[in-house]
């Protein structure tokens, strides 16, 4: 009996094995995938500072024997947010912290579909925490956060932003040879400035956006009526051959530093990291940036509901939010939010003009096979 | 697999002993591991595929099958994969079955440090192998530099984000499946049989042909399919090292798994992947003794 079926079940086991070796992200570092919900320019912070006295973001209440598991991208920007947010609001608290350095979409989907949700607060990227994930988490209390201090779209009914960043045009001085790229349109002008061009390989992280800039429209303008993919591809497709793909931050910033390519869309904290940690030849256009944020979700059916809004709602009042741009160049999402002068001039958020793009993040969601289809067509062609 | 060879092997050939022995208790833990761990997810995932249906699909159980083979990318993508893990193969065998004789042929000391010089590259992680081949293929890595430091080539040779990047970091990466079948195929070939050949009066080169590589045929379907099966589950070697015009299948998967949350369609995908392997190997079994490809790898 079991003669017969052991090719056959040895056969199966192989397969798994691969699947299984297979599975396990490439990682993307930071800030995984892009957007930010309605176009809304946030101006200069207006110098209001509404934090009252002795409420939730000067004396949080107090959980002693607490625990809360934070969930995060790792690296630089967990370790950030740990000095910036976790240790202070220990030392208040006395609320202690577990951290996982996986934050995944899927990881959240998979605890709460099993019972079993270990995550109490996770940062996820722009791709997750609208309404379509409503199954998945619990509406933020508002009662405790600021919505009105956070910029306006980034604090709807699951998710609020806990900090912002840039996708930016990155450029190698070495490469360009003394010219600076304006914006966009330079980008696919490989006649006045040479060389290869990374993109993000990604379909709904910016890749159509800026192809769509450089093609003349307006950045109010990309999602109305519908994102124009066609147009994109078409704009894509006169330097497609030039194209240097990438899949993640790591590798985006390796593509710029080494001159790998002349320019390349980066997020803003690789494209620092390039400059100031590997001390390469970077420099970043913000004109024509996507503004963008990481987000704070809290999974359904966590037993310490109550102690994780404390703590989003803590961690993005005015006096806390900006506490991570100390370590890592991603600014505060609230307006009131003050960040450290050293590094003021490189967050995304204090560079916001009239040319930003923002993300619509539920339009490409809601239409992510619309959009994909057509551009992984034309990509594996 | 040692722990399988009792059940498996000896006590399962058609002649002499009892069908399952003691040893076969071994077993026992194994295969409720690979029931719990294996088999159950699998199941779980075929039934995904039909019941986890996106919102407007009426109820149509195909609705994720469809969504997959309507996608002219999809079916590009399929098609990729096959290509890829053919070509791989291919590559493997022309590398693979010289070094494997080379080790046959060489003193057992030297076969032992060749196939340590296959393993050792085996035993580093999969991850770093590929990011290693990226500084190696790069327009500013160790290949163009050095050959326009020689002032050899002007313009950097296409190699980082194209097929031949892939091919040869998969072709390293697998090599070690396919040289060990071959090899211990090869091992069990008695070296008398080609020494009658000679003294029948044949040529080296028609001793070879005629006598050992017919009976080295055995090793090089089991090291190929071992070799393409691994191949068609490709992820990270081809999108590191790959344009997306290298896309494999389980990238596409990934991309639905972790960043769409689309496990409905992601099990389709997979399920179509699973099908088409157990195909490919169900055609193999009629030519190949399946047990003997993954039972290859503990020696005599």
């Amino acid at each position: 009996m079991l003669r017969g079926s052991t090719p056959f079940a040895l056969g199966i086991a192989v397969v798994l094995t691969v699947a299984g070796c297979s599975s396990g992200g490439a990682g993307s570092a930071a800030p995984s995938v892009g957007g930010a919900e309605s176009a809304a320019p946030s101006g200069a912070p207006p110098a209001e500072g509404s934090a009252g006295a002795a409420d939730i973001c000067t004396a949080p209440p107090k959980h002693d024997g607490t625990t809360l598991t934070f969930a995060s991208f790792g690296g630089v920007y967990q370790e950030a947010q740990r000095e910036g947010w976790l240790k202070p609001y220990t030392a208040l608290t006395g609320v202690q912290f577990q951290e996982s350095e996986e934050s995944s979409n899927a990881t959240i989907k998979a605890q709460v579909e099993s019972n079993n949700v270990e995550w109490d607060v996770v940062d996820v990227g722009n791709d997750f925490g609208l309404d379509g994930n409503a199954a998945l988490l619990e509406p933020l209390d508002y009662s405790l956060i600021k919505q009105d201090e956070i910029l306006p779209g980034f604090a709807t009914t699951y998710r609020v932003g806990d900090i912002t960043y840039g996708v930016v045009l990155a450029y190698n001085t070495d490469k360009t040879a003394g010219k600076v790229p304006e914006g966009w349109a330079d980008f696919f002008d490989t006649a006045k400035i040479p060389g290869k061009r990374g993109l993000w390989k990604y379909s709904t992280g910016g890749v159509l956006e800026f192809a769509l800039m450089a093609d003349g429209v307006k950045p109010a303008d990309l999602y109305t009526p519908k994102l124009d993919v066609d147009r994109a591809i078409k704009k894509l497709d006169t330097i497609k051959d030039d194209i240097v793909w990438w899949g993640s931050g790591a590798e985006s910033q390796e593509l710029i530093g080494s001159g790998e390519v002349a320019m390349s869309m980066i997020w803003n904290g690789r494209g620092y990291s390039a400059k100031h940690t590997d001390n390469k030849p970077v420099e970043m256009q913000w004109n024509q940036q996507i503004l963008t944020a990481d987000y704070f979700v809290v999974p359904k059916g966590t037993p310490n509901k109550q102690v994780a809004m404390e703590f989003i709602a803590w961690a993005t009042c005015a006096n806390n939010n900006a506490a991570v741009s100390d370590k890592i160049p991603y600014g505060p999402t609230n307006k009131n939010s003050k960040a450290n002068p050293a590094v003021v001039q490189d967050l995304a958020v204090t560079n916001v003009d009239e040319n930003t793009a923002y993300f619509n993040d539920a339009y490409l969601i809601d239409n992510f096979d619309a959009i994909d289809a057509p551009f992984q067509a034309w990509l594996t062609q | 697999m040692l722990f399988l060879r009792p059940v498996f092997g000896r006590a399962g050939r058609r002649t002499g002993g009892p069908l399952v022995n003691r040893w076969a208790l071994l077993a026992i833990p194994v295969l409720i591991f690979l029931l719990v761990g294996f088999l159950a997810p699998l199941l779980i995932m075929a039934v995904r595929s039909v019941t986890d249906l996106p919102a407007g699909s009426e109820g149509d159980p195909l609705t994720n099958f469809r969504r997959f083979f309507g996608g002219e990318a999809n079916l590009r993508v399929l098609g990729n994969t096959f290509f890829i893990a053919g070509l791989s193969t291919v590559g493997c065998l022309l590398i693979g079955y010289p070094y494997a004789y080379l080790m046959r042929l060489a003193s057992p000391r030297w076969a032992g440090l060749l196939l340590i010089a296959v393993l050792v590259p085996f035993w580093s992680s999969l991850l770093v192998r590929t990011y290693a081949w990226q500084v190696i293929l790069r327009d500013t890595g160790l290949i163009n530099s050095t050959l326009r430091g020689w002032g050899i080539i002007n313009q950097p040779l296409d190699l980082y984000q194209t097929t031949t990047g892939v091919l040869l970091g998969m072709t390293q990466i697998l090599l070690p499946f396919m040289v060990l079948p071959l090899f211990t195929t090869m091992a069990r070939i008695d070296p008398e049989l080609t020494k009658a050949a000679a003294n029948l009066g044949a040529s080296p080169t028609r001793a070879f042909l005629r006598v050992f590589f017919p009976l080295s045929v055995p090793g090089v379907l089991a090291g190929s399919l071992l070799v393409f099966v691994l191949a068609l589950g490709f992820y990270i070697t081809p999108a590191l090292l790959g344009s997306p015009k290298n896309t494999m299948l389980s990238a596409f998967i990934a991309t639905r798994v972790q960043q769409q949350l689309d496990w409905g369609l992601a099990s389709a995908m997979a399920m179509v992947l699973v099908a088409i392997t157990l195909v490919v190997l169900f055609l193999a079994s009629r030519v190949i003794r399946v047990r003997d490809v993954f039972g290859a790898l503990d020696a005599e």
